[in-house]
């Protein structure tokens, strides 16, 4: 493109000077009394003084108009950099060893920091009173935890990340937790201890919560439905029973459960009543229960000695 | 220290020798990037930004990029890199010869406000025109919304701090 430009001009130059070699040679005799000198080189003398750059005034700065009673959330009225001319303040930002920092005229350092300038307290209760149309109040009867924890009983956390960069993506955005009370489920101990099995490390026993979290899709929506799909099955899992599980007798029970043992037989045997007649034998059984529980250690092992005198109406040892 | 290696095996038969130097020598750590040196006659102009080594950055000065690609589990952090380089070339070439500071970069969502100190030496109209210019072809080329926030300084030594 630029060869070709420079080209015609070669050709448009070549002609002119065809047009004047021409002219020049076919001119009449008599005109040359009042010949111009050609001058197609230009000459420094051609120009005449420069003249002079006309300055202009610059506008009066707008802090020098402003009033003392304007409205600042119209002078600034969204994010943006400082500038000294609209920020009616003595600023000062920089670092100097001896004397003053640099003010607010030509400072970058005061440019870079991000500003708080569009956020002032008038303005922000101002956005809040806009804001209050879209709101909906808090419905009245959910005023205690009980009954939000009752009605409410799943809780849904999941993260939206903000960047400073044009895409709003961000892969940690998918993860999705779910969390919930054993409670809520309203299991029996069989389907309880199912329930626990199936979900293992994910129920806290302290709280007595479940947390499932999933993150295997790319989105929250399919992790948020996968997280419903694992909590249904999860519950009729448990619910469910399979044949092989009427197969579990007393050497498989990881507890010790005194109503399906031996120790309630021989208990009934020797007062010749049943359990719930006996008295203090829930002392008696719960003292038992502990001590095949946790183990045999001093504090067990008292417990049920004093359960058993208590049980024999035997003169205790403590009294 | 000469390490000597021997070609222990070579398919043309002919002798060869590696011959490996090691430096042992400790390395002089001098650094000098963002550091200026002291003319003679003490009259090398230095602005605010300049007379502050890169070390003083987060404590007497602030960064000239301002994003969230750099923070833990930032995201797009080379093309931020690269996007704000184009961004600070294009400007020193469209603004030619008038910008007096370094060009800021912030980034807030989707965002980018470049800010700066210029000279001025051009006229308003120029002025409003390469504002529009450069708002709009960086916009374009960055596909998302640029803005531009200028401070214009009478003299271009405003800015100077001080001479070294």
């Amino acid at each position: 493109m630029l060869n070709l430009t420079k080209n015609i001009e070669r050709i448009i130059i070549r002609n002119i000077e065809k047009q004047y070699i021409a002219s020049y040679f076919s001119a009449p005799n008599e005109q040359n009394d009042d010949f111009k000198a050609l001058n197609l080189k230009t000459n420094k003398s051609q120009f005449g003084p420069r003249r002079p750059l006309r300055k202009v005034k610059p506008v009066e700065t707008r802090t020098s108009q402003m009033e003392v009673d304007q409205d600042w959330g119209s002078v600034w009225p969204a994010p943006r950099s400082f500038h000294p001319a609209v920020v009616p303040l003595p600023i000062r930002q920089g670092y100097v060893e001896k004397g003053a920092p640099p003010d607010k005229y030509a400072n970058a350092e005061l440019m870079k920091i991000p500003n708080f300038l569009h956020l002032t307290p008038p303005v922000i209760k101002r956005q809040c009173e806009a804001l209050k149309k879209f709101c909906t109040p808090w419905p009245k009867n959910l005023n205690n935890q009980e009954k939000i924890e009752k009605l409410f009983p799943i809780e849904v956390i999941s993260s939206d990340y903000c960047h400073s960069s044009p895409t709003i993506r961000d892969p940690l955005a998918r993860i999705v937790t779910i969390r919930f009370k054993k409670s809520a489920l309203n299991l029996n101990e069989r389907e309880t201890d199912k329930f626990r099995r199936l979900v293992g490390e994910r129920y806290n026993e302290e709280n007595d919560t479940v947390t499932i979290v999933t993150d295997r899709c790319p989105l929250k929506k399919q992790n948020y439905d996968y997280a419903m799909y694992l909590l249904t099955a999860l519950y009729h899992e448990s619910k469910n029973v399979e044949p092989w599980e009427e197969l579990k007798n007393e050497a498989d029970m990881e507890k010790y459960v005194w109503e399906n043992n031996a120790s309630k037989v021989n208990v009934e045997r020797l007062f010749n009543k049943t359990s719930s007649e006996i008295p203090n034998i829930s002392v008696y059984s719960e003292a038992l229960v502990n001590y095949m529980n946790e183990g045999e250690n001093d504090y067990t092992v008292a417990k049920y000695g004093e359960a058993v005198k208590q049980l024999l109406n035997l003169p205790s040892s403590t009294k | 220290m000469n390490v000597l290696i021997k070609n222990i095996y070579n398919p043309f038969k002919t002798q060869c020798q590696i011959v490996r130097n090691l430096h042992v020598s400790p390395i002089y750590l001098k650094t000098q990037a963002g550091r200026y040196r002291i003319t003679p006659k003490k009259d090398f102009p230095l602005t605010y930004e300049m007379a502050n080594p890169p070390h003083m950055i987060a404590s007497r000065k602030a960064w000239n990029s301002w994003n969230t690609s750099n923070v833990q589990g930032g995201l797009r952090s080379s093309e931020t890199a690269v996007e704000d380089h184009f961004i600070r070339k294009f400007m020193i070439g469209t603004w030619h010869g008038l910008f007096v500071s370094e060009i800021i970069i912030k980034r807030q969502h989707n965002i980018i406000r470049i800010a700066g100190l210029i000279s001025r030496t051009a006229s308003s109209r120029k002025m409003y025109f390469l504002i529009g210019y450069t708002e709009e072809l960086l916009s374009i080329w960055l596909q998302c919304p640029v803005k531009l926030e200028l401070q214009t300084v009478a003299d271009k030594k405003d800015v100077i701090f001080k001479y070294i």
